[in-house]
């Protein structure tokens, strides 16, 4: 983008042309995302009462969903970082032909339909499905166990479609260190642990914010996955605004939910920024 | 004053309006045609068979291409008639909905100079503004190689008894049926069913709560369940266990104590191509058509005399069939449109708390 500009703007004035090119994608915003958002809290605040918000936050239900929510986001969020950075450092690392194969398995089931891979867990991870057959037949386990119809299954098939948010932004934040700091520790007596600890993880700690902050605010608005694999048992906060949105009509009772899910993922963005930026410490 | 081609011209359109349609055309002239028009339903195999036995006439008749989309939602229907942008000719809704949609002003009236309910049963002509599509009926579904000849669950009373007929269970996540259905298993008589005991009937839900390993969610998934051996013993919308029986899936539907509602089609309130929808529901009401769609995913129209013209071997498939009607209760959907929200809320408590 800067070259873009910078190419640009010797032909003709210094902001001119860079404005004009933000125009579009800014009116898009407005338009698209900015007015619908304001319409959104508009809707929740009908008649300037806060009887929807109150409702929201008493209402034994919507408090139990929204905190199940969170509880489910967040552990989503663990797990993807746990298999993710591991993955991103290997991507990271390989040669171009290793990393271009590992691409290519991560993003080949990030091109399917989100439904049909829920469809293929159950297969997978059925009472008498492939995974738990095998394992009865390998005599491993004598009952079937437990994968599906429970938060288990969520976990899984949430994780499964969320990875890749996880793994591209601390990837391409990893492929921008320079090895040779690591080099640099080890020459100076630390050891390949204090390395990764002290050098390494710092410096791609942006990419794992970035990541956690991404897979968590998907995972609050996760829907047909968590209903299909968690048996009915597993209720996030969007089937409930589904709900309220297309059944029973009460638009500014789904708002207020809404805005206060919009409220926790902006307050965890702001919280990953400041920590990036340095305003709480980390060691 | 009336120019000799413009009376030329308005009289041959009545007479292949007349010539094309069975119903009689109104004097009046018709609205200009447009293009295509878009029928809102539910989607999966439904869309198929819809295509198949109503949208391929309609587009023979009237030189009107249909396009399908899916699913059916009240929340669009009522954010496209707020703002005038209605895309919809004609939109599919559950009976909740539909009656819902009417109080709420957002429907237009069924046209009965264009569309011929007079073959249908009396109940159902006089509905201003709902148009009964068919009917279909959640029934219970099982595994006949888990529950041989002579030991098979033939009640709701049979369901709860999990000694008898022991094995995981799956029902819809939705209070709508079940609490009938708990109800029906406490021995409450099918017609004493409604004003609904809610307190009674979730204390015998409670009974069969942790045998049930799956509440669905999609008509989809019920089927897929039994298909699986996920579930041994389920209930789900008939037309779902049809379709899984005919991939040659080890499933007996019962039809004892089964739940039959009304399916409805709706014309939005101010559409554009309201005409042509009124068009669309007349086309719908052909007894021949009817029962070209019940062969394919047996879900019946109401024409009485579609019967006739049904496959033999379907028929007892439908669950309008004499046989299985007498089995089954009929949905009090006013009971539903009254109660629905409150008794969500209760459910949807109920059904995740440990």
């Amino acid at each position: 983008m800067s070259v873009l500009t910078g190419v640009l703007g010797r032909r003709a004035g210094r902001h001119g042309p860079a404005l004009a090119l933000g125009i579009l994608p800014i009116a898009f915003l407005l338009v698209l995302f900015v007015y619908p958002v304001l319409r959104l809290l508009l809707f929740s605040v009908e008649n300037g009462s806060l009887a929807h918000f109150e409702k929201a936050l008493t209402d034994g239900l919507y408090v139990q969903v929204l905190l199940a929510t969170f509880e489910i986001a967040i552990v989503v969020a663990v797990i993807c970082l746990l298999l993710g950075y591991p993955v991103a450092y290997l991507l990271a690392t390989a040669s171009p032909f290793w990393a271009g194969f590992g691409f290519a398995l991560l993003l080949l089931p990030f091109w399917t339909s989100v439904l049909v891979r829920t469809y293929a867990w159950m297969i997978i991870l059925g009472r008498n499905g492939i995974f738990n057959r095998t394992l009865l037949e390998l005599g491993i386990v004598d009952q079937p166990l437990a994968l599906l119809h429970n938060t288990t299954g969520v976990l899984i098939g949430m994780v499964h479609v969320l990875l890749p948010y996880m793994v591209f932004p601390i990837y391409s934040i990893m492929k921008r260190v320079d090895m040779q700091l690591l080099s640099a520790a080890e020459g100076l007596g630390a050891s390949s642990a204090q390395a990764f600890r002290r050098i390494y993880l710092p410096l791609t700690l942006p990419g794992v914010f970035a990541g956690m902050t991404l897979v968590f605010i998907i995972s609050l608005g996760f829907f047909i996955t968590p209903a299909l694999l968690g048996g009915g048992r597993v209720m996030m906060i969007g089937v409930q605004v589904e709900r309220l949105v297309r059944q029973y009509l009460d638009w500014s009772l789904a708002a207020a939910v809404a805005v206060i899910l919009l409220a926790v993922a902006l307050g965890v963005a702001a919280f990953f920024r400041r920590v990036l930026k340095g305003d709480l410490t980390w060691t | 004053m009336v120019r000799p081609i413009n009376a030329l011209v308005s009289g041959l359109a009545f007479a292949a309006a007349a010539a094309s349609m069975q119903a009689p055309a109104s004097a009046q002239t018709q609205p200009a045609k447009p293009a295509q028009i878009v029928v809102n339903a539910s989607g999966g195999a439904q869309a198929a068979a819809l295509r198949k036995a109503f949208f391929e006439e309609y587009e023979k008749r009237f030189g009107v291409r249909v396009v399908d989309s899916s699913p059916a939602d009240l929340g669009k229907l009522r954010a496209m008639v707020t703002t005038g942008n209605i895309e919809w000719a004609v939109t599919e809704l559950n009976m909740e909905d539909a009656v819902r949609a009417q109080e709420m002003g957002l429907l237009e009236p069924i046209d009965a100079k264009i569309v011929d309910r007079s073959r249908f049963p009396a109940n159902l002509q006089t509905r201003t503004h709902i148009y009964t599509r068919s009917a279909y009926s959640t029934v219970i579904g099982y595994r006949t190689d888990a529950f041989p000849e002579g030991k098979r669950p033939k009640s709701f009373a049979d369901f709860w008894n999990v000694q008898a007929f022991p094995g995981p269970r799956s029902m819809q996540n939705s209070p709508i049926d079940n609490l009938e259905f708990a109800l029906i298993a406490d021995g409450v008589a099918p017609d004493k069913l409604y004003p609904i005991d809610v307190d009674r009937a979730f204390r015998k839900l409670d009974q069969i709560k942790k045998n049930v390993a799956v509440w669905w969610t999609t008509g989809a998934q019920s089927a897929q369940l039994l298909i699986d051996k996920e579930v041994v013993l389920g209930t789900a919308w008939n037309g779902r266990y049809y379709a899984a029986i005919q991939q040659g899936a080890p499933i007996a539907i019962e039809w004892n104590q089964g739940g039959i509602k009304e399916s409805a089609f709706v014309i939005p309130k101010g559409a554009k191509d309201a005409h042509w929808g009124q068009q669309m529901l007349a086309v719908m009401s052909d007894a021949k058509l009817q029962a070209i769609y019940a062969n394919i995913v047996t879900y019946p129209g109401l024409n009485l005399d579609a019967t006739q013209y049904t496959d033999p071997k379907i028929a007892p498939h439908l669950p309008t069939h004499p046989d299985n009607l007498s089995k089954q209760w009929w949905q009090d959907v006013n009971w539903w449109v009254k109660n629905g929200k409150d008794v969500q809320d209760r459910w949807s408590r109920w059904v995740i708390a440990k």
